[in-house]
Order: C-alpha cells, then sequence, then structure tokens
C-alpha cells in the first residue's frame, strides 16, 4: 500500500520526518480481546456443561440429553464439520487482524502524528505536536500479559479527539512517548533561532540524564536557550531530555491509600447505617435486620465499587519530576503512567476531608489545560491522592512554590485573620456560618490562593498569568447583606477557585486587584504568537521562573 | 529571565489589601452603576423578548380559554392567573433588558446583566478563543444580534445580547484583534 514500505522495519524513533510505522501485529487480537475471551468464555461454560450433564446421567434424564440444541452437542454430532468451522473462524479473525493490521499505520511526522485506520471506514487521525497536552503509556491486563502498551496522546480537545496507538511492544511504546513529548515540548518551548526544531539532529545524541534535577527547578535563572532546564552542570547549554529515570519525589505506600480510601463520606455513612441495623437487630427489633439488611445490600455494592476502583486507580502511585513535566505512575493492575507538562498546569487544588484530618492527610489535584476533569481524564489530574503535610509541600514545589513560604501552610491550617488575607466580612455568617471566618484569598506575587471550607478544607491557587476570566455573581440575599461570590475562572477540570460570600466592596476590589495582576502577568508569558527568546513559562505556579510566593 | 522583579516592582511584596486599581487610572469595575462608560443595549431586544414572551403566553392563553369554554367555568382562574404570570414576565424582561452593559476596557471586555440574580464577568482579550454572532429570525428582523464570547473554559464565557448587527459584527472584528494582539498561552 504504502510506497515508504521499503524502509528498515527498525522504527527510527529518533529522525526527525518520519515513514509510515505499523503497530504491533497482535493488536488488533488484543483489542478484540474482550471478544475473543467472551467466545472462549462461552466454550468452555458449554463444556463444562456437557461433561457435568455427561456425568450425572441417571435414569430420568436419558430421554432428553440427545435433544440439546447446544451448539456443542451438534458439533459432536458432525466433528467434522465442527473442525472445519473451527478452522474457519480462525482463519477469519486471523485475515480480519491481519488486514486491519495492515491498514492501520502511523507516523510521527515534523509537526503531527497522525493514525489512519480502517478499510472500509477509513479514518485519519492527526494532532498537532504543539497541541498535545499530554502522553500516556497503558498496559491493559491483556496487553501487559503479552508484553504490549498503548500510547494515548491526548490534545486540547477533550477526549474525543484522543489518538490512540494500541498496542506497541514496552519499549518501543516507551521510545515513540519518550519522542512525542520531547517533540510537544519542543515546539512549546520556541526554541529559539539557531536551535530550529526540525532541523535539529540532536534526536540521535544520548538522552541526557541528569539524576534528581526535580529538587532544583526553582533555579530562576533559566537562560532562553533552555527555557524549562535547570542547569545541568558542566554541560552549558545542554537541553535536558524529559528524564524517565528521575527518582521520584512523592511515592504514595498502598497501605496509607487504602486507609485513605476507606475513610471516605460514603463508607462512613454505610458504617453508621449497619451499626444503626445491627443495633436495632441486638435490641430484639428483628424486623429492622430483615428489612435493613436487603435495602443496604445494594448501597454497599455501590459504595464497594467505587471505593475498589479508586483504590485500583490510584495505587503504587508515584509522581516524579522530568525537569519539563511531572510524570505520575498509577494503577494497582493497570499501570498508568501518564506526564503532565508543567506549563499546562492551570490551578491547583488543596483539599483535606474531615475524616482525614486526624492523620493528616492531603490530596492534590490540578486543571491542566485540555484534560477533563470527568470521566477517565480526571485520574490524570491528581498529583498526590493522599500524603501529609510535606508531601503536599514537596507536590507545590515541584510546581514552583517554595517550600519555607509560610503563607502555604497559612493557606492549609489556618483558621482565618492572618494578617495579607482577606476574609468574609461578619454578615456573611448569615449565609455561611461555618466557613466565613476560615474562607478568604491571599493575594500572593505570582498566584491567588482561595482558601475555603471548614469541613473539607480546600485551597485553591490560580497563578495571575493562567486566569481566564473573573466573574462576580450576587444573589437575592446577597444584596441585602451587602455580599458577593466571586469565581477566578480556570480552564475545565476538578479545581474551582470560587469564593462565597465576600462583601461587595471587597469583592469590587478583588475583581480589579486581579485583573490588573493577571495583565501584568499575562504579559510575562509568551505566546506562541510573539517572537521567541522572551521568558519562557516555566513551573505553573510562577510563570516566567519566579516562585509561587515568596 | 527573572520575572520577579518587574512583578514585584509594580506589585510590592507583602500584597496589602488590594487597594484601588494598582498601575491603572481608570475608575474601577462595579457591579452596579459606577463611573465607567457602561453602554447599555438596543432597545430592540427588550421587543424582541417581549415578542417571544408574547407569543408562548399567548399560546398558553388561548389553550386555557378554549379548555374553560369547553369544559368548565372554574378554568377560567386559571387564565386569571397566566395572565398575571405574563404581566410579571414582561416586567421581569423589560427590566433584564435594562440591566444588561458592557464596557470595553483596555484589556478586558465586562459585561453586567440581571437583576435578581446580578453577574459580572470579565473576559481578557487576551484569553479569547473565539467570538459568535447568533440572530434568530425574531431578533434579524429587529436588526440585532448576539455576540457570544469563547474562552478555553465553557464556564468563562460571555453573551452579550441585543446589539444593533453592524455593531456586532465591529465587535467582533474588534475583540479578534485585540485577542490576536494580547493573545497569551494557555
Amino acid at each position: 500500500m504504502s510506497p515508504s514500505d521499503p524502509m528498515p522495519q527498525r522504527p527510527d524513533i529518533s529522525g526527525a520526518d518520519e515513514e509510515w510505522q505499523r503497530l504491533h501485529p497482535l493488536s488488533p487480537l488484543l483489542r478484540g480481546g474482550v471478544v475473543l475471551l467472551a467466545i472462549l468464555g462461552y466454550v468452555a461454560v458449554q463444556l463444562v456443561d456437557r461433561v457435568l450433564s455427561s456425568v450425572q446421567v441417571g435414569p430420568g434424564s436419558g430421554g432428553s440429553s440427545p435433544s440439546d440444541d447446544g451448539p456443542l452437542d451438534q458439533a459432536s454430532a458432525y466433528p467434522l464439520i465442527a473442525f472445519l468451522a473451527v478452522v474457519a473462524f480462525v482463519g477469519v479473525v486471523a485475515l480480519v487482524s491481519w488486514v486491519s493490521w495492515r491498514f492501520s499505520r502511523f507516523r510521527v511526522g515534523g509537526s503531527q502524528v497522525e493514525l489512519r485506520t480502517g478499510v472500509l471506514f477509513r479514518q485519519h487521525r492527526q494532532v498537532a505536536l504543539e497541541r498535545i497536552q499530554a502522553v500516556e503509556l497503558g498496559r491493559p491486563l491483556l496487553a501487559r500479559l503479552v508484553g504490549l502498551a498503548q500510547v494515548v496522546v491526548q490534545s486540547a480537545g477533550g477526549a474525543d479527539s484522543n489518538l490512540t496507538l494500541a498496542f506497541l511492544d514496552n519499549r518501543r511504546a516507551e521510545e515513540l512517548r519518550l519522542r512525542l513529548l520531547e517533540l510537544a515540548a519542543r515546539t512549546d518551548e520556541r526554541v529559539p533561532e539557531g536551535d530550529a526544531p526540525v532541523t535539529e539532529p540532536d534526536g540521535v545524541a544520548p538522552t541526557q540524564v541528569v539524576p534528581g534535577a526535580g529538587r532544583t527547578d526553582v533555579a530562576p535563572g533559566a537562560t532562553p536557550a533552555a527555557p524549562a532546564t535547570p542547569a545541568a552542570p558542566g554541560v552549558p547549554g545542554a537541553r535536558q531530555r524529559t528524564v524517565e529515570d528521575a527518582t521520584p519525589l512523592v511515592t504514595v505506600p498502598n497501605s496509607r491509600l487504602f486507609l485513605a480510601t476507606i475513610l471516605h463520606g460514603s463508607t462512613i455513612v454505610l458504617g453508621a447505617l449497619v451499626l444503626a441495623v445491627a443495633g436495632s437487630g441486638s435490641f430484639g427489633e428483628l424486623a429492622f435486620v430483615f428489612a435493613g439488611v436487603p435495602a443496604l445490600l445494594p448501597l454497599a455494592f455501590g459504595v464497594a465499587v467505587s471505593r475498589v476502583r479508586e483504590l485500583l486507580t490510584n495505587g503504587n502511585f508515584s509522581l516524579a519530576h522530568t525537569g519539563t513535566a511531572l510524570r505520575v505512575r498509577h494503577g494497582l493492575t493497570d499501570l498508568r503512567i501518564s506526564t503532565v507538562p508543567l506549563h499546562r498546569v492551570q490551578a491547583v487544588e488543596v483539599l483535606q476531608p474531615l475524616w482525614w484530618r486526624p492523620w493528616g492527610w492531603w490530596r492534590v489535584r490540578v486543571n491542566v489545560a485540555g484534560i477533563h476533569g470527568s470521566g477517565e481524564g480526571s485520574l490524570e489530574t491528581v498529583l498526590l491522592p493522599v500524603g501529609g503535610i510535606d508531601d503536599v509541600l514537596t507536590v507545590l514545589v515541584s510546581l514552583g512554590a517554595r517550600r519555607d513560604d509560610p503563607r502555604l501552610v497559612q493557606a492549609l491550617l489556618g483558621p482565618g485573620g492572618e494578617p495579607g488575607w482577606v476574609g468574609l466580612p461578619r454578615q456573611a455568617r448569615w449565609l455561611d456560618p461555618w466557613v466565613w471566618r476560615r474562607a478568604g484569598y491571599l493575594l500572593a506575587p505570582q498566584a491567588v490562593l482561595v482558601r475555603r471550607g471548614r469541613f473539607t478544607r480546600r485551597v485553591a491557587v490560580v497563578p495571575y498569568a493562567r486566569v481566564q476570566s473573573l466573574t462576580l455573581i450576587q444573589g437575592v440575599l446577597q444584596r441585602r447583606l451587602c455580599l458577593a461570590s466571586t469565581t477566578v475562572v480556570s480552564t475545565p477540570g476538578p479545581v474551582s477557585a470560587r469564593l462565597d460570600h465576600l462583601s461587595l466592596d471587597d469583592a469590587e476590589r478583588y475583581l480589579d486587584a486581579l485583573a490588573a495582576r493577571a495583565r501584568v502577568a499575562r504579559r510575562a508569558v509568551p505566546s506562541s504568537d510573539r517572537p521567541p527568546g522572551e521568558a519562557a513559562p516555566d513551573t505553573p505556579l510562577a510563570p516566567g521562573a519566579a516562585p509561587l510566593v515568596d | 529571565m527573572r520575572q520577579t522583579g518587574t512583578v514585584a516592582d509594580v506589585f510590592p511584596t507583602p500584597p496589602p489589601p488590594p487597594d484601588s486599581t494598582p498601575g491603572s487610572e481608570r475608575p474601577p469595575v462595579t457591579l452596579r452603576d459606577g463611573e465607567l462608560p457602561w453602554r447599555p443595549v438596543s432597545p430592540a431586544l427588550r421587543t424582541v423578548r417581549l415578542i417571544g414572551v408574547a407569543i408562548v403566553f399567548g399560546l398558553l392563553l388561548l389553550a386555557a380559554v378554549v379548555v374553560s369554554l369547553v369544559v368548565s367555568g372554574w378554568v377560567w382562574l386559571a387564565v386569571l392567573g397566566l395572565l398575571v404570570v405574563a404581566a410579571w414576565t414582561a416586567w421581569v424582561v423589560h427590566r433584564q433588558v435594562s440591566a444588561i452593559s458592557w464596557v470595553e476596557l483596555d484589556e478586558e471586555i465586562v459585561i453586567r446583566k440581571g437583576r435578581l440574580f446580578r453577574t459580572l464577568v470579565s473576559v481578557p482579550y487576551g484569553r479569547l478563543q473565539y467570538v459568535d454572532i447568533q440572530s434568530g429570525p425574531l431578533a434579524r428582523a429587529f436588526g440585532i444580534a448576539q455576540c457570544e464570547i469563547h474562552t478555553a473554559s465553557p464556564e468563562s464565557g460571555g453573551s452579550l445580547p441585543g446589539l444593533p448587527t453592524e455593531e456586532a459584527e465591529a465587535l467582533r472584528a474588534r475583540l479578534a484583534a485585540r485577542g490576536e494582539a494580547q493573545r497569551a498561552g494557555l
């Protein structure tokens, strides 16, 4: 088909302009794996049935057994036809797989990734390299058994515009992911002249590993030639690759994760209900027990499913810093590695449900441009499923904050009323009796911190350079009390920086001050339309290589 | 390139409770009234919306009248109720339209709306993704259109109804030009 076939089959991952490549030959089978498994399962069940029924041939059952119309019964009656059918089936599957394999090709071109699939219904999907938001490596159970992996290229258009390369063998998938990330970062970085992205032959240069580079990321002197790079000592001007061997910043032990996952509102409510039912049983009110247990079962099932799912997705969690991105590994059975480019992080939230407070645990979530907070994509938005305050600070530091900044701890733990924070006025207690003391905002030099929540403590951090727009809302009751709610709008994601019931004056001042700071910050962040060489967005909480709050 | 210098100079590090508008002399953006040159929308919007309300309530009233003639005299009460609701809706629409105002600042467009629930949205030109202009048949007949502003976040866009069509086109052109000039990376 393709005229480019005579190229050597060994994929030249490092070439700047590439030929069409094929996926792994087993991929169609694996993609149809569920169907195949279902067919095999059906056959197995039928076989077992047959064996069982032939074993318990009793005096009464003799009359009806040959009249069973199961396909296996028929098959055993005509072994030759059955054999031919199986051969034909295998043949058809093989042929279809082969054709499907022949017709699925992908290519990493100069500026885009392309995937062509389909024979009758052809599909050609392409993602521009500069639109790549994240590249994820997925290893479903079946694929992992045969050592394959899939590469999911996430782009800005939501889940529908993802490009999934399934499947490649592990090493090739890893190489491809690295290369895509590198290319994506390269187009993002706007490398100045003389270091032109496409013609640059450094793809073949050995990957430069700077172990522990993640810890020095706040070095504020990034030069234009190495915009997002902690200077590699001894190798001046060398650009750092996405270092895969970076030591993890944070790992979450599964035991802690297990406890934290169990400590969830739903399980606690369920536990209380179970106790109530059991208590009523111990008082002899058996009617309650008989009524309660069947009612609780579906509830318990639902809770168990959601908890187990969270445990499965967040298991084996570790977070590493790779210079320009954060690499998240997670998954108890289905190991996933996803990469969040630092400059795509739009907002950060640290939250602590009430039940985690005795342990001092927190969760860190982020909004990432192009990754939407619902469905499967929501997994990439958790940078720390559960961790102590040290872990939280480590994550925030990797995003550009400073560890010794007192404002971070204030934001997390403070009861309200600290200097610098603007809180809610007294009359807000009528609308929000619990939170009004603690809620508030702080305009730090690089980002706005919004603190709220008395039971579930939340702190949202939005860098000024990432503010999308600002809204002010005033309801009927709020007008009576001279209050207003404000929202710092970020891109879609789990983090919301809404602050309810500020006094109207404060809210208007907040809006004006935020708008002014966002204006300045936007100018500092270079856009794709501006000439390169200006400050490159470095760490999300501190675009322009400055710490989050200093 | 270290940015702290510039940023910290403009805004001193210990951030005071946001004091007026640093770095610019324009009057502040307020939820109500204010000294900025807020612009109202075309009064034709009121007509268009009132016609819409009239059509809906006209149909409902017709149905109610028919039912009351055919079935029972008690339904006249419902007709009365409908009339009251229609009058109230018309009054609300009337007030809502006069509550819409907008202003183009140096780097943002600000849109205010609503009487009972007042909202204000401030969208920087640099964050604009694209601008839509919509107009239904009724609105077209009255020569007005709605300007729909989209950013990277679905919740943050603003819509500005009731602009004269040429005004809407001009606004779109202006927004697009300023968006290009001030575009900021995501």
